[in-house]
């Protein structure tokens, strides 16, 4: 274990974007006296930031051909997700370029490789380009697709091995925290601490929020859950994740969650809890019919 | 050895502490006996009257008196208020080596070396008694601190114990003193008031002092033999018990300490040794330079020691004496004796955690220092000076937090000092590389990181960053940006306290307290003259603090003050309200009440809470010069207006806050010239004209009334003006004022009267008065003065104001805050009334949409039928991949390398789907999301066929069944089961049944509001809840057994409900046929229902027969509801009189299908009864009976189930499967 020295500029960018505070990292990026490659990383999550924000058509016109590779990787991701007629061209060549040795391995590509095959539901395809780690947003990333695959002891691995990198990176907590969520149990409560943790260090976010109440309702306690979420709900309203977790609590804590699921509805139709429900709609009457 | 303050001066010989006040008195080889406070380091006085050196010296314990012997073989009491010696005692016939007050006669002890101890009566004033014995010189004699001995040590290498037990019989009462004068000097030299009673041999050479154990029968004595001896005695016998040695040279005094089992001794060898009593070795040296060591003396109470040398004294401590502590929330931790102890504030409950020290650890000065506390892993981190710094971490058991008498053992390290920066992070100082290493709770490094400055300790500064103190700064570290985050000049900081919002820290040195935002930059500094202590915020922001002294406060501001004073050292644990919390130096909780009135009156003047301010002036308990003082100072002088009575005080108050009325109302009441004339100047400022003009009236100051006159343009008090002038003989006066007026001729006139003729011709000629004019040259004939040709006259009148009279316009703020801030307290505001709707059994005809109910929805087309298949397909192949165990794959992964050679694990099995093969809860099915299966189940345990009305609640426990979690930034969300049932020791990784969104304490909620609308009447409302619980109750789950019968006890009470009102219902539609109507409503009082609820049932079908001219049946409705004992006496009134009236004429004019003697049930579908014996077929839900007709048809009351079907029954929890 080498003795860190030098100061960390990016420090607060980076964590400020991994906490979801976006407009915080955007407005906070002017930072003096980086160095080329600090540079680029700084780019790099700026305009990241913004396409969390959905500002994506910003960051298809800021980045211009002469750009550097990561950037032009997270170009490709803001053609992605600004449009469904996007999505094949953007992936014809963001395959291109992953064939193109003199820049496939940039960790950056492969990142925004991994985030695009996680969207197309081909996590064989992402973990192909992502599984060799390198930097621990490419680590955090992998947990999260085990998650999805729902493979929590490859998950485990994965995060063992940011453990080793920093511990108490922030994304090593917050992966860790996602690992605890997802395996549930006694976990649950590590994971609340480490939400905690994050509240008590860096300024609230509503993703910090959710990840509090999220815990919350994983322990049953939901009236909790509903305090920290109408908070959440109170610096960002139009957050998806949080009101979905509304409607989820409201529908535990007896509420009718009417509202908060139309709102969802009219902001983000394409959230995950609007296609399970209009699934499950679907599947109620298909039912029906089979058992009828 | 922590020194507390040291003198420079002549050898000291004697010395003695205050046993109240911080003082010590020092006598000096040359003769003068100075008086210190050691806590200021300051020299009160000095007294010089001795001629030669002083040796002894002593205070009284409780009168304001000391005594002192010197080498002029005198004895002197001294009054050190009156700074003067009071008499002197001669007798003595050599040098005087020690004086000793007695704790409670009025006696002195003296030691000379004219080889006798001689006791004193200083009130008497005389010698009652010599002790002889020693045959050299006698160096030290002392009382016993109880008993009535007296030891005492001689050159004549003997130390001698002496028996005073006869004198103190003899002196009872001091008024025998004088009559025991004669005897007592027959007694002179062969008196028997005082007897050896033991005598010490055994050191070598001449010894040098002797003293008593303040409770134990010893003693100790140090000689010229370079040795330490201990001494035990008995009743009949002393003895030697052990002998020190260490010593270089004469051991010049030695006593035992106070509060430890410990000795101290000082010698020639300049050097201070201490001693273990009971293990008889030295623990430790302190040496000097060049000064050699000759008194020795400790406080009376307080544990500090004094010792005096060849060139001055000095005051130390052997340990320090602040316990370790940290708080946390409600909770203190702190360190005493050999155990970590736990303080609740809130119930100042006090309890032993573990216990922390080895025993035996004999050293001085090991004990905690500082002592760092992780509440979510309640893990105690405790740093000592144990091998040149080290810290020890323990974590404690949550369950032994009430008693623990074992050893814990602790992960130890060294370092300079080490806290926690996080939960489970703590950083330890490597001060030889100047690295802070952040540890886990296993003691392993986690992080390396080099600090910005060379620092010898480090403090917590909030999750992750640390706080460096060096000599001369303090800097705040981010460990994880390794970035400095503030920076502050500062003295050197012993503690840092940060305020409960840890936006602002308290940075305290020995004499300074700096006052700094979270990122150090400077807000305030205050200077104490004497050493801070302690400190800790309160809620509202002050800090308040501790010196040696004091409680004081100090505001965000700076502004500071003394709460109150202190008799002993206190260390602040935490501040809440008027309520300070500390622990005192033996490691006691205190509690300490104090008025907090001051200095929150102060902060609410700072923070502009000018409302509080108000109020607590109206509830003043806060008065004085000091806040009248401090307020105007501060620039409230309108506040400070409402303390002060004296009106001189408030007069002037009043004119710096411009407040003109109670300026006036003070200067009528002082009425004095100087003051009046202040008030006009501040009324002319303020253009208060009236208040002007009264004042200068009072000062009768014409001139400046005139000119007042003249500028507000009052004319006609002008032309007064001019009278008074006049009759006052005033001709400068009346010149002025005619000319203010305009007034030519009165001016002619005046220069006519005073004699100034030619002027007096001149203005008249000027202004154009012939006849004036005319006269005056007549009378002056030839000294006609000339005019200047060619110049227009012209008269000058004074411009007219603008505004004639009257005050300026006036802004006032200050008066609209300070006024009105009285009116403003306790407006309450109005409580909001409820007004509930009235319910009305009578008139509610709404239908209810069961109609909707039975057909909506159900014919909803399925497009996608194959598609559906598929995905069951699907899941159940999922399904048999996984039950590959997942390690098969793992071999193959590679991690290390981005190649081909990776593949990807084979995905896993979703929770939802863990779920529904454990399960058989129709429930947990719908919870996964698997409503076919789902579906299958009720059918086949309750022959649910109509799934339609429980759509929403399938949906809404699928909905409820998985969280969102957004993780990686634009990846798409995980989403989470939630599982049922958390508890804190569940394991990881073992799948809980999914939490549902409905339980059976919502559906007794939703019962309690369908009676409720049954008894307002809400008919329609009461039978929507009741079917809505009849719905979900197929999709509860409970755990035990007991709450399976209470579901299926549910099910049962809502069905009568349901069918009961669903009749009533039916019964309001048909308007035409009263018969039926009656039927149904004599059906409906067989329902099973609440007491109130039948009572109600019974009073409408009595009236609705009654009205109906049934009066037979009515009478039976109306006895059955009096046999219910109504409590409402209406209902019983009405019931008695329909008896009445059917009593007359027992018959029913219409024939009813209801007959109430012979049992029945009602059909659920038709309404009509079904008498025992009948044949009937039932619903397997809710058990409603139905005619055999219904038979295969949907139930009307659940509105699920198929009538007469097969089923299992009732399937809601999990004990039921086991």
């Amino acid at each position: 274990m080498a003795t860190a020295t030098a100061p960390d500029h990016l420090f607060n960018l980076r964590n400020n974007f991994y906490l979801g505070a976006y407009q915080a990292a955007i407005n906070n990026s002017d930072l003096p006296n980086l160095s080329p490659d600090d540079a680029i990383e700084r780019d790099s999550l700026v305009y990241r930031s913004y396409i969390a924000l959905g500002s994506y058509q910003l960051v298809i016109n800021e980045i211009d051909s002469s750009a550097a590779t990561p950037l032009q990787a997270v170009k490709l991701l803001a053609l992605y997700l600004s449009s469904p007629d996007n999505k094949e061209s953007t992936i014809s060549s963001l395959k291109e370029w992953l064939a193109d040795p003199a820049i496939g391995n940039n960790p950056i590509l492969r990142l925004i490789a991994g985030i695009i095959f996680m969207h197309e539901q081909d996590y064989n395809e992402a973990l192909k380009h992502t599984n060799a780690g390198g930097t621990l947003e490419l680590h955090a990333l992998n947990v999260q697709i085990f998650l999805k695959m729902h493979r929590s002891d490859y998950a485990e691995r994965q995060l063992r091995v940011m453990q080793q990198i920093d511990e108490d990176h922030t994304l090593t907590q917050l992966a860790n925290a996602w690992l605890n969520l997802a395996v549930g149990g006694a976990k649950i409560q590590e994971a609340y601490l480490i939400f905690q943790d994050f509240s008590e260090k860096y300024q609230m976010t509503s993703l910090i929020l959710n990840g509090r109440a999220v815990c919350c309702m994983h322990m049953g306690n939901f009236d909790e859950a509903e305090t920290l979420l109408l908070e959440a709900l109170n610096k960002d309203a139009k957050d998806p994740e949080t009101l979905a977790n509304l409607v989820v609590c409201c529908l535990h804590l007896g509420k009718p969650p009417s509202r908060f699921l139309s709102q969802l509805k009219l902001s983000h139709p394409d959230h995950i809890l609007i296609k399970r429900a209009t699934a499950a709609e679907e599947s109620f009457d298909r039912a029906v019919q089979s058992v009828a | 050895m922590l020194t507390k303050f040291e003198t420079k001066s002549n050898r000291v010989k004697g010395l003695s502490f205050h046993s109240k006040r911080p003082w010590i008195l020092a006598s000096l080889h040359s003769g003068v006996i100075q008086l210190w406070d050691y806590r200021m380091g300051t020299l009160i006085d000095r007294f010089d009257e001795h001629d030669g050196p002083v040796r002894g010296v002593h205070f009284h314990k409780s009168q304001p008196l000391f005594v002192s012997g010197g080498d002029d073989y005198k004895i002197k009491v001294w009054n050190y208020k009156m700074h003067r010696c009071l008499f002197t005692l001669l007798g003595h016939l050599d040098y005087i080596r020690t004086v000793q007050f007695h704790h409670e006669y009025p006696w002195i002890v003296s030691a000379s070396d004219d080889q006798t101890i001689r006791i004193w009566n200083w009130q008497s004033r005389t010698c009652i008694s010599v002790l002889t014995g020693h045959n050299h010189y006698v160096m030290c004699a002392t009382f016993h601190p109880k008993e009535d001995l007296v030891v005492s040590a001689s050159l004549d290498q003997t130390v001698r114990v002496w028996d005073i037990g006869a004198l103190r019989k003899k002196t009872v009462s001091p008024a025998d003193d004088i009559l025991r004068l004669s005897q007592m000097n027959t007694d002179l030299f062969g008196g028997v008031d005082a007897i050896v009673k033991y005598v010490l041999e055994g050191h070598d050479r001449g010894v040098n002092w002797a003293a008593f154990h303040p409770t134990l029968p010893l003693i100790v004595s140090g000689a010229d033999d370079r040795q330490v001896k201990l001494w035990r005695m008995n009743d009949t016998k002393a003895w030697e018990v052990d002998t020190l040695r260490g010593h270089m040279n004469n051991v010049s005094c030695v006593m035992f300490h106070a509060k430890q089992d410990i000795i101290v001794s000082n010698s020639e060898d300049k050097s201070i040794r201490v001693w273990d009593v009971t293990r008889r070795t030295g623990i430790q040296t302190f040496r000097r330079e060049h000064d050699r060591f000759w008194i020795l003396a400790s406080h009376p109470e307080m544990n500090l020691l004094a010792a005096g040398h060849d060139s001055g004294m000095i005051v130390f401590k052997l340990e320090r004496e602040r316990p370790a502590f940290a708080v946390s929330g409600d909770s203190l931790f702190y360190a005493k004796d050999r155990f970590l102890r736990y303080y609740e504030f809130s119930n100042q409950r006090d309890t032993q955690v573990i216990q922390i020290r080895r025993p035996g650890s004999t050293s001085l000065n090991q004990s905690p220092r500082t002592l760092s506390y992780s509440p979510t892993e309640n893990a105690v981190l405790i740093c000592s000076d144990v091998d040149g710094g080290s810290y020890e971490l323990y974590c404690i058991p949550k369950d032994s937090i009430s008693r623990g008498d074992s050893v814990h053992d602790a992960r130890r390290g060294i370092g300079g000092s080490a806290v926690f920066v996080a939960r489970n992070r703590f950083a330890v100082l490597d001060k030889s590389s100047n690295q802070v290493l952040v540890k886990n709770l296993n003691n392993e490094v986690v992080k390396k990181s080099l600090l910005p400055i060379a620092a010898d300790a480090i403090f917590y500064a909030g999750t992750g960053n640390l706080l460096c103190r060096a000599e001369d700064r303090v800097v705040i570290f981010d460990l994880q940006q390794r970035m400095v985050l503030g920076d502050l000049q500062t003295p050197f900081i012993k503690y840092v306290v940060w305020s409960n919002d840890m936006e602002s820290v308290a940075l305290l040195s020995k004499h300074a307290i700096i006052i700094a935002s979270k990122k150090l930059v400077h807000q305030c500094t205050l200077h104490e003259t004497i050493r801070v202590k302690s400190g800790a915020w309160d809620d509202n922001g002050v800090f308040i603090y501790t010196t040696l002294n004091h409680i004081k406060y100090c505001l965000p501001n700076g502004d500071g003050g003394i709460i109150r004073t202190l008799d002993v050292p206190i260390y602040i644990t935490k501040v809440s309200g008027n309520t300070i919390f500390c622990l005192d130096r033996d490691g006691k909780n205190r509690a300490i009440v104090v008025d907090a009135t001051e200095y929150i009156f102060k902060l609410s003047l700072f923070r502009k809470r000018y409302d509080h301010v108000m109020s607590m002036i109206k509830s003043s308990q806060l008065c004085g010069q000091a806040v009248i003082a401090y307020l105007q100072q501060k620039g409230f002088p309108e506040v400070a207006l409402h303390f002060v009575k004296d009106e001189r005080t408030r007069f002037n108050l009043a004119l710096e806050s411009g407040n003109i009325q109670i300026a006036v109302a003070s200067a009528t009441a002082i009425d004095e010239k100087d003051h009046w004339y202040r008030l006009g100047v501040e009324a002319l400022r303020q253009g208060n004209a009236g208040i002007v003009e009264y004042a200068y009236q009072k000062t009768k100051n014409f001139e400046r009334l005139s000119f007042l006159y003249l500028v507000t343009g009052n004319m006609e008090k002008l032309s007064k003006m001019l009278k008074i002038a006049e009759v006052k003989n005033d001709v400068m006066g009346q010149f002025h004022n005619a000319l203010y007026l305009g007034n030519v001729r009165e001016r002619v006139k005046i220069l006519e009267n005073v004699g100034h003729l030619p002027l007096a011709y001149i203005t008249a000629k000027v202004h154009g008065l012939q006849e004036e004019a005319e006269r005056l040259a007549a009378e002056l004939g030839d000294n006609l003065p000339s005019l200047p040709e060619g110049k227009v006259p012209s008269l000058l009148m004074p411009p007219t104001p603008v505004m004639c009279g009257g005050d300026w316009p006036l802004l006032r703020v200050m008066k609209g805050i300070f006024d009105g801030g009285l009116d403003n307290i306790g407006r309450g505001t109005a409580d909001e009334e409820y007004e509930a709707a009235d319910g009305d059994w009578g008139e509610e005809l709404d239908m209810v949409d069961a109609d909707d109910l039975q057909n909506g929805d159900v014919t909803a087309i399925l497009e996608d039928g194959e598609g559906g298949e598929e995905n069951e397909e699907e899941g159940g192949w999922d399904l048999e991949d996984l039950e590959l165990p997942p390690e098969a794959d793992t071999p193959r992964a590679s991690v290390n390398a981005r190649s081909s050679v990776f593949v990807a694990p084979t995905p896993g099995m979703p929770v939802s789907q863990i779920w529904t093969q454990r399960s058989s809860l129709a429930a947990e099915h719908a919870a996964a999301g698997n409503f076919e299966t789902a579906m299958r189940l009720l059918n086949r345990q309750l022959g649910i066929k109509n799934f339609a009305p429980l759509k929403s609640m399938f949906l809404d426990l699928q909905a409820g069944s998985h969280t969102y979690l957004r993780a990686f930034s634009s990846t798409p969300v995980i989403t989470l089961a939630v599982e049922r049932g958390w508890s804190e020791s569940a394991s990881p990784n073992v799948r809980r049944p999914p939490a549902l969104v409905f339980n059976f304490s919502q559906l007794e909620e939703k019962l309690k509001a369908g009676y409720k609308a049954t008894t307002a009447g809400k008919f329609t409302e009461g039978l929507r809840l009741f079917i809505s619980i009849l719905h979900t109750i197929p999709l509860v789950v409970v755990d035990s057994r007991r709450e399976v019968d209470e579901v299926k006890e549910l099910v049962i009470i809502v069905k009568e409900y349901v069918l009961g009102l669903q009749m009533e219902l039916k019964r309001r539609e048909i308007k035409d046929n009263p018969v039926r109507q009656q039927e149904l409503a004599a059906y409906f009082t067989h329902c099973n229902l609440q007491l109130p609820h039948l009572r109600l049932a019974l009073l409408n079908a009595m009236s609705v027969c009654f009205k109906a001219k049934n009066l037979a049946t009515a009478a039976n409705f109306a006895r059955r509801l009096l046999e219910t004992n109504p409590t409402n006496e209406n209902q019983a009134r009405t019931a008695r009189q329909v008896l009445q009236a059917a009593e007359r004429n027992m018959t029913d004019a219409s024939q009813l299908d209801y007959d109430f003697r012979n049992p029945f049930v009602i059909c659920g579908a038709t309404y009509v009864p079904i008498y025992r014996g009948q044949k009937d077929v039932s619903c397997p839900y809710c058990s409603s009976r139905f005619v055999p007709s219904q038979e295969g048809q949907l139930c009307t009351v659940c509105d699920l189930a198929v009538v007469g079907a097969d089923a299992s029954g009732l399937l809601c929890s999990p004990s039921q499967i086991r």
